[in-house]
């Protein structure tokens, strides 16, 4: 089966019938839902793309398990060059739809658990990879998109998953079969869950002997029996039913169309099992996983800044204000920012390197610290942007009142700007920014891929701080330091008397 | 005699010590009576190649794998030698091993001693 477009893309989710929730209804049919359609065609983009020739090279890749062509969500990194192109198709997607799309969760799930499979197989002997690499050889055939189920709803977070008073606050094997596995439990807050073919699990955190039952990962296709989605609320969503003018960006939405998933008693074949009670490899299936999608954000972010930056200059023009001095200082400081996190985010894919499992891996310190930079970085550029538009993006009128005869006229005749910008296409950009930096996007950029506080103790991990001390103690004279007394050719305190003696005994020009 | 040939990448913020490591392989082949001649693939060809990256970036690893050589060649980068995870204290004697591994299937045909001798 070929690559799918948008198009088609949309159409495939028709053949799926998934249990949602939303407002309290069942919801009969997402693929014509207004409140859904929005990151539906956000997702559409990441498959259309793919047939377009201007960026098949960075929306395409060849698949090492087949040697087709596959579109590039679906792809195990092979190479450095690969690990880079992924992060520019990031940046591309947000510069095309302004929000987030989706897709690139389950596209980390699938390297890591690819990683990680591998490593299990050769410590316990089992076939996980095996079983993976058959699914994923499906997934590329078919060019599903999987949701990346990580985070479980936790509970009191002081307590291991298996001492929680409910279990399934944390999705976990219930019973074993000969032919599988039968799982329960909650995963919050998964990204395009509603919209994607299958749900790829992972486990959320480090887990001890005690959680085995917790240790697991598996793949299910979206609308298997038992399992539900509760489709999440986000700031402002339902302008998108007011009108497409108020709604500030009616394309594509905003954030990800999060859901929850409650699993009751789901039965996962054998073959589509990839991790089950190996406690001891959860930390690198979730450092893997973490490691790839934080790197994800200088790309993704970026492209989004692009759009926000793009669109405060224009909203100056049309205010007459963009030659003000104040105005470009503040464009110039987002855009600094901008590509800080992108210089970043090319540093960890370019500073990757080859997993015993073939597939390649980012450079985890600086993966963390692309993502502890976007949490600071995005709530200050989307600052400047609501500096840059002013507070008219959370006063203006809708589009209802802009549309009656009594006093719609006087509205369109106050908030006219510079000659040649329409008071329509004005309210569409503020509302735009108004879309992009108040509301949902911030605390996504700020938890999406983990909260700051795991970043740090990530970029802690790896500092490297007693090799740094060593270095400080050298160039201080604590420790010797070999290459100095090369070039003095003695040692040093030999060269420290030389140099006193000297100074005392006046034999040199300045003492 | 048998020739080990070391390169190493530029150590711009290398995750081992490269030096420390290279060190206490000389060592422990001297300890249990092994000549080897340590030397670079600059200067002639060598039976063993061992690039010696800092980290798992591995800088060397484009030059040199997948290219045809003479020598076998074993890549230490950072906590990883080939396609395996070593750490750091362990290198040298993960080292030793593979090399008296790779020497005893060459076509030399003196009798090595032990690692147990270490």
């Amino acid at each position: 089966m070929a690559m799918m477009n948008g198009r088609e893309y949309i159409e495939s989710l028709r053949t799926m019938n998934p249990d949602v929730y939303f407002f309290g209804q069942k919801i009969k049919n997402i693929v014509d839902e207004p409140m859904f359609q929005p990151h539906i065609h956000t997702a559409a983009m990441t498959y259309e793309l793919a047939h377009r020739p201007e960026y098949e090279e960075i929306m395409t890749a060849t698949s090492h398990l087949t040697g087709e062509k596959i579109n590039r969500f679906t792809h195990i990194h092979q190479s450095v060059d690969d690990l880079v192109k992924k992060v520019r198709m990031m940046r591309l997607l947000g510069q095309k739809t302004g929000t987030c799309f989706q897709r690139c969760v389950g596209l980390d799930g699938l390297n890591g658990i690819y990683v990680t499979t591998y490593d299990i197989d050769q410590k316990y002997g089992t076939n996980y990879h095996e079983r993976f690499k058959n699914w994923l050889t499906e997934v590329q055939k078919n060019d599903w998109m999987p949701s990346g189920a990580m985070t479980d709803a936790r509970g009191d977070r002081s307590l291991r998953p298996h001492q929680q008073k409910n279990k399934d606050t944390y999705l976990h094997i219930k019973e074993r079969l000969d032919d599988g596995i039968i799982v329960s439990g909650v995963k919050a807050h998964i990204t395009g869950a509603i919209n994607s073919h299958e749900i790829l699990t992972m486990p959320t955190r480090t887990m001890g002997e005690g959680d085995k039952e917790f240790a697991l990962s598996f793949a299910i296709p979206s609308d298997t029996k038992g399992i539900t989605f509760v489709f999440s609320r986000q700031t402002n969503d339902t302008r998108r039913l007011d009108s497409p003018l108020d709604a500030g960006n009616p394309k594509y939405g905003i954030v990800g169309g999060e859901a929850i998933i409650i699993f009751k008693d789901v039965f996962v074949p054998k073959e589509r099992v990839f991790m089950a009670g190996e406690y001891d490899f959860t930390t690198e299936l979730v450092e893997t996983f973490a490691g790839y999608h934080r790197s994800n954000y200088g790309g993704c972010k970026v492209g989004l800044a692009d759009v926000v930056i793009g669109g405060s200059y224009w909203t100056a023009d049309a205010h007459g204000i963009s030659k003000a001095s104040h105005i470009i200082d503040k464009l110039t400081d987002m855009i600094a920012m901008a590509e800080t996190c992108w210089s970043c985010t090319l540093a960890c894919s370019y500073e990757g390197y080859k997993t015993p499992s073939g597939a390649y891996h980012i450079n985890p310190l600086l993966a963390n610290v692309v993502k502890l930079n976007i949490t600071r970085m995005v709530y200050e550029w989307m600052r400047l942007a609501q500096d840059i538009a002013g507070g008219k993006i959370i006063t203006l009128p809708s589009e209802k009142d802009l549309e009656n005869p009594d006093i719609g006229k006087t509205i369109e005749e106050c908030f006219v700007g510079k000659e040649g910008f329409s008071t329509s296409d004005i309210i569409k950009m503020l509302r735009l920014i108004e879309n992009m930096s108040v509301g949902a996007g911030l605390p996504e950029a700020m938890h999406g891929a983990g909260s700051p506080a795991a970043q740090k103790i990530m970029i802690a991990r790896r500092s490297g701080i007693n090799r740094k001390m060593e270095l400080a103690k050298t160039v201080a004279g604590l420790n010797k330091d070999k290459y100095f007394e090369s070039i003095i050719g003695m040692d040093e305190n030999s060269h420290w008397d030389e140099v006193k003696k000297k100074i005392k005994g006046k034999k040199v020009q300045i003492y | 005699m048998y020739s080990i040939g070391l390169r190493y990448c530029g150590g711009c913020n290398p995750q081992i010590d490269r030096s420390k490591v290279i060190k206490k392989l000389k060592e422990d082949f001297k300890k249990i009576g092994m000549e080897v001649d340590f030397t670079t693939d600059r200067q002639r060809e060598v039976d063993i190649l061992i690039l010696v990256n800092g980290c798992m970036h591995a800088c060397l690893e484009e030059e040199y794998v997948g290219k045809k050589h003479n020598s076998q060649v074993i890549v230490v980068k950072g906590e990883m030698v080939d396609n395996q995870y070593v750490k750091e204290g362990h290198i040298p004697e993960f080292l030793s091993k593979k090399i008296i591994d790779l020497r005893n299937f060459s076509s030399h045909s003196r009798c090595l001693p032990s690692l147990c001798d270490i």
